[in-house]
Order: C-alpha cells, then structure tokens, then sequence
C-alpha cells in the first residue's frame, strides 16, 4: 500500500482536525489575551493619559501629595506587621502538627483552616463585637478593679492583628507540606553525625523547609497587601488609609481625575504585587527538587511531659481566634437594639428574619452571589480543566505564557482589576459599549478571569495525579474522545476537580474587593450588603447576616468532605 | 496478517530515538524487543500503538498503513492490545469492567465476540484464572492479580497485535518467574501475535520465537534466542545478551589464538565476521574451565561469589582484563589464588608449532 492510498483512507479526517486544532488554538490565544490581558493594559495606559496626552503627570501630582506618602507608609507597616504575624504562627503550627505527636491533628488543621475560610470582613466584624465597648471582652474587664478598656480594633494595631490571623493559614498550608516532604533519614544522619536537635533544626530542618516558608510568607504579603475587607472595616472609619482602600475612595469619590488617580495608584500596587509574586516565583522554582518525594505523616519528635500542656494552649487560642470572636458576633446579632447590655429580655430572632425574609436587598444579594458563585465555578471547571489538560499533555512555551496571562489577574490586588475591568468594558473596543458595565455581568467577567486560576490549578494537580497510562490504556482499548472522559478521567478525576472548583465557588460568594467597585443597584453581591450594612451603622443586621454566612460557609464544606471521602474510598488505590 | 515497521526513524528535539528500523512480525509469532535503557525500545513500541508519530518511515497492522510521517491512526483505531509496565488498572473499575471495556468499546473488535459477550468475558477470565475475582477492584488485588487483570483486558478483544511493555518489571523475582510461564501458555492457547519489550535478558530468552536486539536507537541483531546467545553478531550482543567477555587474539582463519596463552588454540567456525575483524573471540563465563594444572590463561581470583548450585568467579589477568567465570560447585578456590584457564574444547598446541606460526 503506498501513501496515495492511505491519504484516501483517512486524510480527509486527520487535515481537518490538524486545521482545526490550529484554530482553536490561535482563538484560545485571542480569548485569553482579551479577557485577561488587555483591561491591564489599558489600566496602565490610563495612568499615562491626561487631557488626551500621554504624560506623567498624574504620577507627579499624586507622589508629590503628602497624603499619598502618609498611605504608603500606613501600607507599608499593615503589610510588613501582619506578614510578619502570619509566618510566624503559620511556621510554628506547620512544625507541630507536621512533626509533634499531639493529638487531634486532624480537627486542628480545620481550626487552623477556619480564619482563611471564612471571609475576611466577617472575621473582622467579630472581632469587633469582641472588642466593642459592650462586648464580652469590655463585660470582664469592667469586673476588674483596675480601669481597663479592651483593644481599639479600629487601629493600625487592629487592622494587623486580624490581617495576620486571617493570613497565616496560607503560611501554614504552604510549610506544612514541605516540612512532611523532607526525609527523616536526612535527620537521622545528622543525628548520629553527632549533631545535637537545635543544630539538626537549624542546619538541616530549616534550610530545606525555607523554600516552603518563603513562599508561604510571600503568598500571605502579597494578601495582606491585596484586602480590602479589613483595612475597609477597620482602616476607613478610624481614617488610616492605605492602598486598597485609597483607590476605593477616589472612584467613588469621583473627583475630577479620580480615574486616572485611581489608576496610577493601582499601577503602584499592582508593581508592589507582582514584584512579590515574581519573587515567590523564584522560590518555588527552586523548590522542585523536593517535590517528588512523599508525604511522610507519622510524628517524628515527642513532646513527652509537655504534651497536654501545650494541646491545651493550642487549643485555647485557636478557640480564642475562631469560636469565641464568631460567637460574640451572634451575641451582636441577637441584641434588639444596637448597644443594650445582653439580656434576655433584650434578646430577639427578628435581625434574621428581617435579613432573610423581609429586606429584598439582601434576598437579592444571596442570589446574585449564589448565581454568580456557581457560574463561575461552571465556566472555570469547564474552561479551566481543558486548558489544564492541555497544559500537562502539551507542557511547551505556548502553554506556560498562556497560564501566567491566566494568572495575572489574580496575582494583582482585587482592587486594581476591578478598576481595569471598569475602563476595558465601559468600552471593551473604543467606540462601543455593549452595556456591560453597570450590570451583573461584569462582576461575572472579573470574577471568572480573578479565579480561573483556581480551577487551572485545581485541574493541573488532579491531572498530575493520573498516571499517563491510564489514559493511553483507554485509547489503546478503544475508547474515543467521549468515552475516554466520561468512563476514565472525570471519575478519576472528580474529588480533586470539585475541590479546584468549591475553592472558586466559596471565594466568588464571599467576594468583596472586586465587587466593592463594580457592584450597581441590583447586582448587590453578600460582601457589598454587609459592607453597606456595617458603613451605614446597622451592625445587628450586618452580624446577623454575617452569621448566617459563616453557618452556611460551614455546612457546605461539612457536606463536600462527606462527599469527597465517600469517593475516595471507591477509587483510591494502595 | 503480519505487523510491520519500515525504516522507522523518530526524534525528539534534537535526540535521535531510532535511527530507521525495520522489524516483520509474522501471524502468531512472540517477539522480544531487548536493549538497555534507552536504546529506543519503548519508543518503537510506542510508535506501533500509535502514541507516537514516526519522523519518517512507516508502520503496518494487518497489513493495513496506521502510519507514517504525514499520517498517524489514532491508537483507538488500531486492532492492538497493550499491556503496560505499571499495569495501568482504572482504579474505580471493577475487574469485570475492566476487561469487558475493549469488547465494548473498541471498533475492531470482532461481532462474533460483541454479540456473545458474556460467553466471551467467561471465557477470558476462566484463561487468567480470575473467575472469582471479577467484583473486586485493582486496590483489592495482589500484584500478580493485577498482571493478569491486565493480560485479561488486553486479549479480551483479540487484536491482531498485543503490545507488552516490561510488563513483569514491576513484579518481585518469584512471581516474575511464574508470570512468564503464564505469558507463554496464554501465547500458546491464544496463538496471539506479541510484541513484548522487555530488557530482562533471561525474560527475552525464554519466551521469544525471536529476540529483537537493540542499543542506541538501531537493531543490533534479529533471531531465534538460541541464535542471540550462541552467536552473536556484534560485540554489544556478546557482553548484553551471552554476558560473554571478549579474549583479544589472532585469528588464522577460523581459528582463534589468545594472546594471553598463544599454545591454546580455540574453534572459531560460528564466531561472526565482526570478532575475525578486530582480533577478538567472545567467551560466555559458563565456556570457562579451570585448572592450576594445565597451559592457560594465567588469572588471579580476587571473588567468589557462593550461589549454591555453582560458583562465580572474577578473576584478572596479567593485562588488567577481569574475567567472569561460572563454575561447578566441586572446584573451590580461595581468592588470590592464581590459576589457568582455558575455554572448554581448547586444543593446546606445541610450542614450536605456536613459533612456525
């Protein structure tokens, strides 16, 4: 048989799909570059224009304000403060519960997990019910003989200390790995090379964790830098602005250059941002090395005498930051009116009702994040498992530059796409404007390409857990295209995917800084109603609210760890 | 019915993984591809399974074209059966899925076997002995188990070619040895065409109709196992396949005089063109005999390795050359002990008769 008469066999076939495929990918190409790159470009264009000329006078004006120097440097000190805050807890329960033998590590990590899960304004708010002047904390000290007031939440104090503990999770989650990866055996040898426990800890356990740690460290500066929520709550009434919270007030201020102001300003957090990021990049990078050896889970230094000792602190604290501010919150919200001693006959279930049953402002706003949350989650698992698919199966140059492009909106601060998603779809091509801006749909555009990262990596990882065979013994047994997903990968794949896209789904619900900016009447999102709730001074509806939030936020992942576990038991090989 | 690779060349950037080879493997015939690691064997096989396109050359199953370097057929629409190295079990499938999802799925297979898939699926699981083992799923199985779970899956079709890649290196030693048998009965009852890719001489030589020997991307010799070992072509098949050491000599027609004990004269009638041609003669260690007695190769043993039924020694000549030997367990010596030897069928010669030469 020669070629001739193969190309009549199947060529009409294989010449289409070559075709084919080199369309999808330069429409793929296209997609991503509009979508993900172009409203930040055009962002920094913007901070360049002034009066139709490209100038650099916004930049002047706006550095040679003292003002903006003043929010720098609060910026400066929040960020350094909480991040410092957040390694150092994070590092401290990464080793315990990576090496200690302390019991209960499992509902500890969830404890430690519950700062990051639920939204960081949520946090903040009860910690200032804690802290309020007819809180628990005020009640006991007023006990006390001496005159003591509880902590000043609204403060710069105040703003770090909750940014640091919404934080240091991220610090954690990124240590505990590494420090499990590391072989015992490397600390045995120092062992018996005569090296003594605080030298093994410094000279062997540290440099190898560091990687781990300073990527952790990193990712929590580059969110502490990045909320909004916190330095909102907290910063804006007692007037300490900072970055976030600076662009948030020009726009809605509307001055006369408030966009351009705006911009240059996000172009300033946006260099902060990805300088940190590029420089987490490096670290992690460096840190592959130890990426292919396992998880080693059983502990590997006994804490002996000190053992109860220290679980009762831990958990005294971790009680502390998470139990008791969330019930001081529903203290708050069950009190008739706002500033009445807690009392029975203050005490009263119409907070709920109102926020659930009777205000159309926050039914409307549960189900704008509920549809918001869910398509998003759908268009990332759809888009951002085929994008992760070719990623692992095609790893080249294309690929890598395409997942960075993904990547970019989410490495910058929320603030500054929000501001970038205003300018590109006021008027996505100059000279039209689809109606875009002003409606719910942009807040569904910024929040898929904000998380779509998520899911790509949510996916990649899913994917890499599948060995390549599995899928070539499905094409080599016959299965086509459909069969291949339907029968082989998805299942495979499932538990790890949905983790991917319940992360997207949980962070879209809750999300603040995005739709601080791009919200309008109507397209009202969870975050804006407690924002506006806690700005206008109805804080029993917006702690009732809030509870009702975090309740919810709990039975869903109750529900999805079921799920995931039943699962894992039907797939899960030895 | 005959599978077939026409100078087949495939690179990888700007590293050459075979330099055109060409293969022929008739109907019901057991081929083992051999080679070290990385010398292009699994990337041929890839290529006849259709994860790979060839660079150039082409590639024939039935006798039909799935490829070459402008067109490849999709793996799924190639009549193949495959084993793979890590088995490669769908954990969430029941045994009894796994096997039935090529009599399901794929489009060759035959109607007699699709319209009777029951009879089929009983017929195939009775073959591999998993009749009982049908509702389990691959976690629940022990590593033989699973080798035969996914034998099972590969013929259940009956493609007119069943790949294996390493298929038993993931198993321990014992359970290697009982699955090869098992490999071979399987051949001999199904009388399937198989490719096996394997870089276990002892696996090669003891299940192949034909050894495939390969090293850097090119075949380095094609026969019958007994061929391979007996008479290797190359000096690369001497050492890889016979273990053989080479003795540098000359050579006076066809036979061999070692330079190290110039009296003893060898038989050299079926030694390859290629040891005439560089003055050498391919010994296997179990050719050797020893003897403090006799005209030889002068050695010093410096190991002994006791394997109970037999004995290997390393020993080194003058020349620095280290000669492995395996011998009967009644001759013992010590190491450093200094002995000759001589290959079996040595003619020692006179010395004058040495000088004439």
């Amino acid at each position: 048989m020669n070629n001739l008469q193969l190309k009549r066999e199947f060529s009409p076939l294989s010449m289409g799909k070559k075709t084919r495929q080199r369309l999808t990918t330069y429409i793929l190409i296209g997609v991503i570059i509009f979508f993900f790159v172009i409203p930040i470009i055009r962002l920094f264009i913007l901070s360049l224009i002034q009066d139709g000329q490209v100038t650099l006078a916004t930049y002047v004006d706006v550095l040679g304000e003292g003002r903006t120097w003043y929010m720098l440097e609060n910026t400066v000190w929040m960020v350094l403060g909480s991040t410092a805050i957040s390694v150092a807890l994070g590092m401290m329960f990464a080793w315990i519960i990576a090496y200690s033998d302390i019991r209960g590590k499992l509902l500890m990590q969830l404890f430690i997990l519950i700062p990051f899960i639920v939204p960081s304004y949520i946090v903040t708010l009860s910690w200032t019910q804690l802290m309020s002047r007819n809180g628990p904390v005020a009640s006991i000290l007023d006990w006390m003989p001496f005159q003591f007031e509880p902590i000043n939440m609204y403060s710069m104090g105040g703003m770090i200390f909750v940014l640091g503990l919404s934080h240091f999770p991220l610090v954690y989650l990124f240590t505990v790995g590494v420090l499990r990866r590391i072989p015992r055996d490397l600390e045995w040898i120092a062992r018996s090379s005569g090296a003594k426990r605080r030298q093994v800890f410094l000279r062997i356990t540290m440099p190898l964790a560091l990687p781990g740690l300073a990527s952790g460290g990193l990712i929590a500066f580059i969110a502490n830098l990045d909320n909004f929520g916190i330095p909102a709550f907290l910063g804006i009434p007692a007037n300490i602005p900072v970055l976030s919270t600076a662009i948030y007030q020009e726009v809605v201020g509307f001055g006369p250059s408030a966009f351009s102001r705006a911009a240059t300003l996000s172009v300033i957090l946006g260099l902060i941002a990805l300088g940190g990021t590029l420089i987490q990049w490096l670290f992690v990078r460096k840190s592959k090395r130890l990426e292919t050896v396992q998880e080693d889970h059983s502990p590997r230094y006994s804490l002996g005498r000190f053992k109860t000792v220290l679980e009762i602190s831990l958990w005294s604290f971790l009680l502390f930051v998470t139990i008791v501010p969330v019930i001081s919150m529903m203290r708050s919200s069950l009190i008739k009116t706002y500033g009445l001693p807690f009392k029975l006959e203050h005490l009263t279930f119409s907070h709920y009702s109102f926020v659930l049953f009777e205000n159309d402002r926050v039914l409307g706003a549960i189900l704008n994040s509920f549809v918001l949350a869910t398509v998003t989650a759908i268009v990332c698992i759809i888009v951002g498992t085929t994008f992760a698919y070719m990623r692992t199966r095609k790893p080249n140059n294309l690929t890598r530059i395409l997942e960075i492009f993904i990547g970019l909106p989410y490495a910058l601060p929320g603030m500054v796409l929000a501001l970038a998603m205003i300018f590109m779809w006021l008027q996505p091509i100059p000279g039209w404007n689809p109606g875009i801006y002003g409606t719910i749909f942009i807040l569904l555009i910024a929040y898929i390409t904000r998380f779509m990262i998520l899911q790509v990596r949510g996916s990649i990882t899913a994917m890499s857990q599948i060995d390549p065979s599995m899928e070539e013994a499905a094409q080599v047994f016959g299965a086509k295209a459909t069969s291949k997903w339907k029968r082989i990968l998805l299942p495979l794949m499932l538990p790890s995917l949905l983790s991917g896209a319940l992360l997207v789904f949980l962070t879209s619900l809750t999300e603040l800084t995005v739709s601080s900016l791009l919200w309008s009447s109507g397209s009202e999102t969870i975050g804006v109603v407690i924002f506006n709730f806690e700005q206008a001074g109805y804080t029993t509806y917006s702690t009732a609210f809030s509870t009702v939030i975090v309740l919810g936020i709990l039975l869903g992942m109750a529900v999805f760890y079921i799920f995931q576990q039943m699962w894992k038991k039907r797939v899960t090989e030895p | 019915m005959t599978t077939k690779v026409e100078n087949v060349r495939k690179v990888f950037g700007d590293f050459e993984a075979l330099k055109s080879v060409s293969v022929s493997i008739e109907e019901g015939e057991f081929i083992a591809i051999l080679g070290p690691s990385g010398c292009g064997k699994t990337t041929l096989l890839r290529l006849i399974a259709g994860f790979e396109e060839p660079t150039a050359g082409s590639i024939y199953i039935d006798n039909n074209l799935v490829g070459n370097e402008n067109h490849v057929k999709p793996p799924e629409l190639r009549n193949i059966g495959m084993v793979f190295q890590s088995f490669a079990l769908w954990p969430h499938m029941k045994i009894y899925d796994q096997v039935e999802f090529p009599i399901i799925h794929h489009s060759s297979t035959p109607d007699r076997i699709k319209s009777n898939r029951k009879k089929r699926m009983e017929t195939v699981l009775k073959l591999v002995g998993l009749s009982d083992l049908s509702e389990r799923r691959p976690n629940e199985l022990s590593g033989g188990q699973k080798q035969r779970v996914a034998l099972a899956r590969a013929i259940a079709h009956e493609p007119s070619l069943l790949l294996m890649d390493e298929p038993l290196s993931s198993l321990d030693a014992e359970l290697r040895e009982e699955m090869r048998k098992e490999i071979q009965i399987l051949h001999r009852k199904t009388k399937s065409t198989i490719l096996y890719v394997t870089h276990d001489q002892g696996e090669a030589l003891a299940m192949a109709d034909r050894m495939v020997i390969m090293k850097d991307g090119a075949i380095e010799q094609i026969g019958t196992p007994e061929d391979i070992y007996l008479r290797p072509n190359t000096s690369f098949v001497a050492s890889f396949v016979s273990k053989a050491i080479l003795i540098p000599g000359s050579w006076e027609g066809s036979v061999f005089y070692p330079d190290a004990a110039p009296d003893n004269e060898w038989d050299g009638k079926c030694i390859a063109s290629a040891f005439k041609e560089n003055g050498t003669y391919p010994v296997r260690p179990d050719e050797w005999i020893m003897s403090k007695k006799f005209s030889g190769i002068q050695v010093v043993i410096n190991n002994a390795l006791y394997q109970g039924r037999e004995i290997h020694y390393s020993a080194t000549d003058q020349t620095g050359l280290t000669v492995n030997m395996i011998t009967p367990i009644s001759e013992r010596y010590e190491i450093g002990d200094k002995v000759s030897i001589q290959k079996t069928g040595t003619k020692v010669v006179s010395v004058t008769s040495t000088t004439a030469r």
